[in-house]
């Protein structure tokens, strides 16, 4: 059966082969992501194992010694455990213990424009949404960060005066738009106390 | 005989039923706004369905639902669009769609290929239709046969399969996904003792985090951060051919609409796996047994109409097991379960008990869905195509503002906001690095089934292990549950193999093999 595996919401089509590790520099990559997660996975489930051990057997309350709360979170740390332990041991055997981080690495990551767009859209976001809602009114919240949005990403070096002004405008106005439309549909339709 | 009567008289029923003005309104909006969402890459069927929900949830239960299943249906169709288009799927369901509609559209014939799409889309939801009125009510009946023992088996199947099946190329993640969602249900209060795991004083985290701010985040936010992150699109496509496919050239692939429809819906009961397989699967059996396989990949119709009958199929598919047994049968049928829940409706084994009707309205709804994205399909080419054209720029803070809002509106909690931000970066650090969504999905639904019956279990059995192994069903579900880890070690895997071919009385020609 010819299958096209893992088809991600980049939608390119995946490798068809079945081993997890191939030569290419993007499966490097992965082989590093894949030590570093399993060892944070192996201190995850650690953690949830002792946690689990020292939730209480309720034996003052006469339970079965089998139905204790702890019991099954201390099954998924140990499952989590041997497959995190695997993980490790197979990023390892294909060399991602050598993670080779230097200065070089760290700014050809820095100043990668994909890396860039995200950081810029996980400020933006994360500020809006974690603290300058509840802060401000709801409506001031959502139109500014719209607008902010709009203008950050939309500007390019060597705008004129004009285009500057045309994208603050569109900005403005989709901002201002999606502000009144969803405060008014959350708070008179569906009778939500904004935050 | 008799019971068929009666089963198509529910049927009929539930339709006359839906037949109202603000139904079909509800019907024309939701399926459209399915289709948009579908259509913009970025924002994909299981985000729709978790943001609408959070717009729905002061409607009654049976149009709320309406809508969610029209959003569902919509979506998965209008992935298609943007796969033909612009050579990018809508939603991970249409990646398969992308390999014959982009060329058949870059060759000047994206009308036939959105035709195309159109038809075997609403043939593959109206096959998947078919077996969810008439297998619904079968596992229904069956499902009351499960104890204890059955569903802890079926949730350790459903993480080991799905996690296998959405990612074949390393199955070890999808299982790391599904028992790291599996952990994420263990926070709050448990079923039994009602003792707070996990939650250190918080009472925010006494009921555990919910599952619509978590789904909005780790398919919304994640989803914002991925595309803001991506590259631009390029070049949208133009339609100048006819946009109505001619019924003879549909026809003549009755057998790849047939065997797509029905591996589309067998997909989509088995639990997490979900539409994006669908799709593969029913585009690989097609390939290998068309006598055009040479075209596939360049263009071929056939290959198009697999993969779009596929995923379609695996719809009402997906719903089966979530109605029946309360196990989601792919993400956005996780989501519209909780739905389910939220507007105190209660799919399981009791549904074909307490409200057989449900199992006929929810068919009716499927029915309107696919009725609505035929009647769309057919109709908006040129629409689709400016939707198409919306900078992302624009687009994604509009479509972060309602997942931080839709998370926020359920329970009216700024904890939920955090939720929403928390798993976004969660899931998106998990999708980089290659681990499937859906198993983790899944275990998220099925922690707390697995939680309160491997204790009950142990409890009726007074620690006894046996009957966990022995119990008919049981034995069925741990043995593919085993059969399948020991299958993904690869030495394994090529002894079995190996075997299967010494045991076979024949070998394949040199060449017949399509791999």
């Amino acid at each position: 059966m010819t299958l096209r595996p893992g088809a991600g919401s980049d939608g390119n089509p995946p490798p068809s082969h079945l081993p997890p590790y191939d030569r290419s520099e993007k499966t490097a990559d992965m082989v590093k992501a894949d030590f570093l997660t399993g060892l944070v996975l192996i201190l995850l489930s650690l953690f949830v194992v002792f946690e689990s051990w020292r939730m209480p057997r309720l034996e003052h309350l006469k339970v079965h010694p089998l139905s204790v709360p702890g019991l099954v979170p201390a099954f998924l740390g140990i499952v989590i455990f041997v497959l995190a332990v695997i993980l490790v041991v197979r990023s390892v055997l294909a060399g991602g213990h050598r993670l080779g981080l230097s200065n070089e690495v760290l700014r050809r990551l820095r100043v990668e424009p994909g890396n860039r767009r995200l950081l810029v859209t996980a400020v933006l976001t994360i500020g809006y949404a974690g603290f300058l809602v509840g802060s401000i009114p709801y409506w001031l919240a959502t139109g500014l960060f719209v607008f902010a949005f709009i203008v950050i990403f939309e500007r390019r070096r060597g705008m004129t005066r004009r285009e500057y002004v045309r994208l603050g405008l569109v900005a403005a106005i989709l901002g201002a738009a999606t502000s009144a439309v969803v405060t008014w549909a959350f708070q008179s339709m569906f009778l939500v106390t904004l935050p | 005989m008799a019971a068929i009567l009666a089963n198509l008289n529910q049927f009929i029923s539930a339709i006359a039923g839906f037949l109202t003005p603000l139904a079909l309104f509800h019907v024309s909006w939701s399926t459209l706004l399915g289709i948009i969402i579908g259509a913009l890459p970025g924002l994909t069927a299981t985000m729709g369905v978790a943001l609408v929900t959070t717009l729905t949830y002061k409607l009654p239960p049976d149009l709320a639902i309406l809508i969610l299943i029209c959003v569902y249906n919509g979506a998965i169709y209008g992935g298609s669009r943007s796969a033909i288009l612009l050579n990018i799927p809508g939603t991970p369901a249409n990646a398969a769609t992308t390999l014959d509609g982009f060329p058949l559209a870059r060759a000047g014939r994206a009308g036939k290929a959105m035709g195309i799409a159109t038809s075997g889309s609403v043939l593959g939801s109206l096959i998947g239709m078919f077996f969810l009125a008439t297998v619904a009510p079968l596992l229904g009946n069956y499902a009351l046969k499960f104890q204890s023992f059955e569903f802890f088996w079926l949730a350790i199947f459903g993480i080991v399969i799905s996690g296998h099946l959405t990612a074949l190329e390393d199955p070890m993640k999808g299982w790391i996904a599904g028992f790291l969602g599996l952990l994420v249900a263990m926070v709050g209060q448990e079923g039994i003792h009602a003792y707070e795991r996990f939650t250190y004083g918080t009472t925010d985290l006494l009921g555990g985090f919910a599952l619509i701010p978590a789904m909005v985040g780790a398919f919304g936010f994640a989803e914002v951060m991925s595309v803001m992150r991506s590259p631009a699109p390029e070049v949208v496509q133009e339609a100048r051919d006819s946009i109505i496919p001619k019924l003879g050239e549909v026809f003549r692939y009755w057998r790849t609409i047939i065997r797509s429809g029905l591996i589309g819906t067998i997909i989509g009961i088995i639990p997490g796996v979900g539409e994006d397989i669908a799709a593969w699967v029913s585009y690989a059996a097609a390939r290998r047994k068309s006598p055009e396989r040479d075209r596939f990949g360049k263009g071929s119709v056939e290959g198009l109409m697999a993969a779009e009958t596929g995923n379609n199929a695996c719809v009402p598919g997906a719903i089966i097991p979530a109605l029946t047994l309360a196990i989601p049968g792919s993400a956005p049928a996780a989501v519209l379960l909780a739905a389910m829940f939220i507007h105190g409706v209660r799919p399981g084994p009791m549904v074909m008990v307490e409200s057989p009707e449900f199992v006929y309205q929810v068919v009716a709804m499927v029915f309107f869905s696919t009725l609505g994205m035929l009647i769309y399909g057919l109709t908006l080419t040129k629409p689709l195509l400016w939707v198409l054209a919306v900078p992302r720029t624009r687009l994604m803070p509009v479509v972060f503002v309602l997942c931080a809002i839709g998370s926020y509106a359920i329970t009216q909690r700024t904890f939920d906001i955090w939720v929403m931000i928390g798993f976004g970066i969660f899931g998106y650090i998990l999708r980089e690095m290659k681990y499937p969504m859906a198993p983790m999905v899944l275990g998220i639904i099925m922690g707390d089934i697995l939680d309160k019956n491997l204790r009950r279990g142990l409890i009726l059995t007074d620690g006894d292990l046996t009957p966990f192994f022995t119990r008919p069903i049981s034995l069925v579900l741990w043995l593919v549950t085993v059969s399948s880890i020991l299958l993904s070690i690869e030495p394994v895997r090529r002894g079995a193999q190996r075997a299967a071919q010494a045991l076979r009385p024949w070998r394949p020609r040199a060449g017949t093999e399509t791999r």
